[in-house]
C-alpha cells in the first residue's frame, strides 16, 4: 500500500527533476520576486506632494506652512496663483493635497478669533487619504496646542499642556515596513507558486490520457493524490527555507519567533496551498482551465483577505468570512506573529489547527472528485 | 480575407464559449470577484480595534476614553489587568492598548497628566496612522482642558484663537473603501483576464499541434494573430462593462464621473498592449507548464508594481522607474482619473501615449515571432 503511494512520489519526483528549467523557475521566481520586492517596496508613506494657496501670505501663515511643510511626510510642490489652479494640480496628481489659507487667517489669530483653512485631500487612494488627513489633523492640532497655551501663558495660566500620550511601538519598534511586508511576501508567494504548480497535476495526465494508466492501477486514490502533492510541498517548503534565508540575512528583517514554529506552519501552508491546486486539477479538464482558475482564485484573495495590509480586526463581516475560509489567513497571523511578536504554541495552535483542518477538507474533496472510472 | 479572418473568429469564440469551466471563471472574475473585494479589508484605519486598561475610573479618563469613536477607532474591550491588555495585543484582538494611570484625574487637574499608548507596530503604516489620529485626539481634549480652565478663571471662549482645518476629501468624501476596491479589481481582471486568455489561445494551438494545421491553410499570419485576440478584447469589454454598470455603480454605488466612451475606447487600447505580451509569452514556450511560470514572472511584479497598493512615492526610485515598463501603471492612473475623478483626455494623454508605446512594442515583438512560427 505505502509502495504504491512511494512509487508515484518518486515518478514525479523524477519528472520533475527531468525538467531543470521548470524546476529552476519554481524555486528561482519566487526568489527573485522576494529580492524585487524585499528591496523596492517601502509602504511608508513620505513625500507625499501638498500645494499650497496662500491668499494671506503673513508671518501667521508662513509659521502654520512651516511647520506642515518642513516635515519629512510632506513635499512641497509650490504656491499657486488661484484656488483654479491648485486644483487643476489635485486633479491631475501634481498636488496630493492642497492647503487654502483664506485672507483673514492672520487678521482672525491676531483678533484672537478662531480662523479656518481648507484642506482639499485627493481621496482616489483611500490609505493615502487616510494618512494625509492623519498628518494634516496631528499637525493641525499641535499647531492649536501651540497657540493656545503661548496665549494663556501669558497669563500665566498653564505653559505645558495638560494631558501627554506617551506611545510605545511593541513588536516592530522601529515601524519598518519591510517588517512587516517582507513575512507577508512569503505568505502570498507560498499561496500563489504551490497552488499553481498543484493546478497542473492531475490536469496534465488527462489531458496526456496517461490518466487511464492511474485508473488502471492497483493504486489507490489517496496515493495517487499524496504522491503527487508530495515532491511539490517538498519545492515549496525549499523556497520557505530559501526566502526565510534571504529574509533575516538579506533583508534583516527582525526575527524573534521560533524557526521550529514557523517552519511547521510553513510546511502545513505548503501541504494546503499545493492542495488547493490539485483541487483545481481535479475540477477540470484542461491544464488552461485550472491555470486560469488557480491564477483568479488565489491571487485576489491572497492579497486582500488575509490581512496583508490591514488588521484582520477591522474588516466588514463578510470580508471576515471569506478571510477565515482561506489559509493565508492563519498563515499570516503565525508568520507575522513568529517574525514580531515571537510568541509560542500556546497562541499560535489555534492558527495550525485551522491549517490542518483546511488540509484534510482539501484533500478529502479533491479525493471525491478524483473518481477511478471513466465518463 | 475577411472571410478568413472571420471564420477564425468564429472558430476562437466557439472554442472559448463551449469551454464551461473558462465561462465560469471569467463570470466570477468579473463579478463574485468584484462583489467580494467591494467589502474585503479596507487598507485604512476604520474601526481599529483598541483595548482599554482604565485604572482611574474617573470623569477625566472617561471623558478622554469617549474622544477615542468611530470611524476610526473601535473599543473591542476593557480588560482589569496588564496581563489581559498584552494577551489582546499578543492575539492581534486589538492593535492599540490605552493604560489609565490610576492617578490620571488628580495629575490632569494638577497639569501633568498622561495616559500610555501600546501600538501594535506590525502593520507599521496603520500603526503610523494610528498614533497620529490619537495625538490629533489628545492635542483637542488638551484643548479642551485649557478652554475649560480658561472660562473658569472668567475668560471666553470666543477670545481663544484656534484654526480649524476643514478638511474635505475630494471625489471619495466618506473614504469608502468599497468604491476603490472594486474598481481597483476590474482592473485588475482586466489585465489578467486579458493576458492568460490571449496566452491560453496560442499555447492551446501549440500543444495540440494544431498550429502546424493552422500554418498550412491559406490564413495569413496577420489574420491568425488577430484572431487570437479578437475574442478576448470582446469578452473583456463587454464583460468589464455589465461589471462596472452592474456591480461597481449598481451594488457600491460608486460613482462614475467620467465619459465611459474615452474609458472604453482606451482599455481597448490596453487590452490589445497587454494581449500581445500574452500571444509574445506563448510563442516563446513549448507547454502550459513553461508559459505559466513566464506569466507568474511578468503579472505578478505588474500587479505589484502597478500604484494602487504601493502607491508610486512608496517606492524606492528605481523601482519606481522599472515599473514604467509596465502597461498597467500607466492603465491605473487612466482608470481612476477617468472612473473617479471624471477628467478628460487633456489629463490622462500622458497615460495613453504610454500604454500606446508599450502596445506598440509588444505588437512589434510578438508579430515578428509569430511570423516566424509561419516561416521555418
Amino acid at each position: 500500500m505505502h509502495s504504491r503511494m512511494v512509487a508515484i512520489l518518486l515518478k514525479e519526483t523524477r519528472e520533475l527533476l527531468r525538467d531543470p528549467l521548470y524546476l529552476g523557475l519554481a524555486l528561482g521566481i519566487p526568489l527573485l520576486q522576494m529580492v524585487l520586492f524585499g528591496f523596492g517596496l517601502t509602504a511608508d508613506v513620505k513625500h507625499v506632494r501638498v500645494g499650497v494657496v496662500d491668499h494671506d501670505r503673513s508671518p501667521y501663515s508662513r509659521d502654520y506652512l512651516d511647520a506642515l511643510v518642513h516635515s519629512e511626510y510632506f513635499d512641497f510642490v509650490g504656491l499657486a496663483r488661484d484656488p483654479a489652479e491648485a486644483d487643476g494640480w489635485l486633479r491631475s496628481g501634481k498636488a496630493r493635497v492642497v492647503i487654502d489659507i483664506p485672507p483673514t487667517f492672520a487678521r482672525d489669530l491676531a483678533a484672537r478669533r478662531p480662523a479656518s483653512i481648507g484642506v482639499n485631500v485627493d481621496g482616489v487612494f483611500p490609505t493615502f487619504a487616510e494618512i494625509i488627513v492623519g498628518y494634516v489633523t496631528a499637525v493641525n492640532a499641535l499647531y492649536n496646542q501651540q497657540l493656545v497655551t503661548t496665549t494663556f501663558g501669558s497669563r500665566a495660566i498653564r505653559m505645558t499642556p495638560p494631558v501627554s500620550l506617551n506611545v510605545s511601538i511593541w513588536y516592530n519598534p522601529s515601524l519598518e515596513s519591510k517588517n512587516f511586508i517582507v513575512p507577508g511576501m512569503i505568505v502570498i508567494l507560498m499561496l500563489i507558486f504551490p497552488a499553481l504548480l498543484g493546478a497542473l497535476l492531475i490536469t496534465r495526465e488527462k489531458e496526456a490520457g496517461t490518466i487511464f494508466n492511474l485508473y488502471a492501477s492497483p493504486a489507490r486514490r489517496i496515493d495517487i493524490l499524496l504522491g503527487k502533492a508530495a515532491p511539490y510541498v517538498a519545492v515549496a517548503f525549499l523556497d520557505y527555507l530559501l526566502i526565510f534565508t534571504m529574509s533575516v540575512w538579506l533583508f534583516h528583517v527582525r526575527f524573534v519567533g521560533s524557526f521550529g514554529l514557523l517552519s511547521a506552519g510553513a510546511l502545513l501552508y505548503a501541504v494546503c496551498t499545493v492542495g488547493t491546486g490539485i483541487l483545481i486539477s481535479t475540477l477540470v479538464r484542461t491544464q488552461l482551465a485550472a491555470m486560469l482558475i488557480a491564477f483568479l482564485a488565489t491571487v485576489t484573495p491572497a492579497f486582500q483577505l488575509s490581512g496583508f495590509l490591514a488588521p484582520v480586526a477591522s474588516q466588514d463581516p463578510i470580508g471576515r468570512i471569506a478571510g477565515a475560509l482561506i489559509p493565508a489567513t492563519y498563515f499570516m497571523d503565525l508568520a507575522r506573529g513568529s517574525y514580531l511578536k515571537g510568541l509560542g504554541l500556546d497562541v499560535y495552535w489555534p492558527d495550525l489547527a485551522a491549517l490542518a483542518l483546511f488540509a484534510v477538507a482539501v484533500y478529502a474533496l479533491a479525493w471525491s472528485r478524483l473518481r477511478k472510472r471513466i465518463g | 480575407m475577411r472571410r478568413r479572418l472571420a471564420s477564425m473568429v468564429r472558430k476562437e469564440f466557439a472554442q472559448l464559449l463551449r469551454d464551461v469551466p473558462i465561462l465560469v471563471v471569467l463570470l466570477w472574475a468579473f463579478g463574485g470577484a468584484i462583489y467580494l473585494q467591494g467589502h474585503a479589508a479596507s487598507t485604512e484605519i476604520h474601526n481599529y480595534p483598541v483595548v482599554i486598561l482604565d485604572l482611574s475610573r474617573s470623569a477625566a479618563s472617561r471623558e478622554l476614553i469617549a474622544r477615542l469613536h468611530a470611524p476610526y477607532f473601535k473599543i473591542v474591550g476593557y480588560v482589569g489587568s496588564d496581563r489581559e491588555l498584552v494577551a489582546a495585543l499578543d492575539l492581534a484582538r486589538a492593535s492599540v492598548g490605552i493604560v489609565i494611570p490610576a492617578e490620571f484625574e488628580r495629575d490632569v487637574v494638577a497639569g501633568h497628566g498622561g495616559f500610555q499608548v501600546i501600538s501594535d507596530g506590525t502593520l507599521a503604516t496603520s500603526a503610523t496612522i494610528a498614533v497620529a489620529h490619537l495625538s490629533t485626539i489628545t492635542a483637542e481634549y488638551n484643548q479642551f482642558l485649557v478652554e475649560r480652565a480658561a472660562v473658569a478663571a472668567g475668560g471666553t471662549i470666543a477670545a481663544i484663537p484656534t484654526v480649524d482645518a476643514r478638511i474635505r476629501v475630494a471625489y471619495n468624501p466618506n473614504q469608502t473603501s468599497a468604491w476603490f476596491s472594486s474598481i481597483l479589481e476590474l482592473l485588475n481582471m482586466t489585465t489578467m483576464v486579458s493576458m492568460l486568455l490571449t496566452a491560453a489561445a496560442v499555447v492551446r494551438e501549440k500543444e495540440r499541434g494544431t498550429l502546424d494545421q493552422l500554418l498550412v491553410t491559406p490564413l495569413r499570419s496577420v489574420e491568425l494573430f488577430s484572431a487570437k485576440i479578437i475574442p478576448t478584447l470582446v469578452l473583456v469589454l463587454v464583460l468589464s462593462f455589465l461589471s462596472l454598470v452592474g456591480i461597481i455603480r449598481g451594488a457600491f454605488g460608486t460613482p462614475v464621473r467620467g465619459s465611459l466612451v474615452l474609458f472604453y475606447l482606451v482599455t481597448a487600447l490596453y487590452v490589445f498592449a497587454v494581449a500581445n505580451l500574452g500571444i509574445a509569452m506563448a510563442v516563446m514556450v513549448r507547454n502550459v507548464a513553461q508559459v505559466m511560470m513566464l506569466l507568474i514572472l511578468i503579472l505578478f511584479p505588474m500587479l505589484f508594481l502597478s500604484g494602487a497598493r504601493f502607491p508610486p512615492e512608496t517606492m524606492e526610485p528605481w523601482l519606481r522607474y522599472l515599473s514604467l515598463i509596465s502597461p498597467m501603471r500607466y492603465y491605473i492612473d487612466f482608470g481612476y482619473q477617468v472612473l473617479f475623478k471624471g477628467n478628460g483626455f487633456a489629463y490622462v494623454w500622458h497615460d495613453v501615449v504610454g500604454m500606446a508605446v508599450i502596445g506598440a512594442v509588444t505588437f512589434g515583438f510578438s508579430i515578428i515571432r509569430f511570423r516566424r512560427l509561419f516561416h521555418r
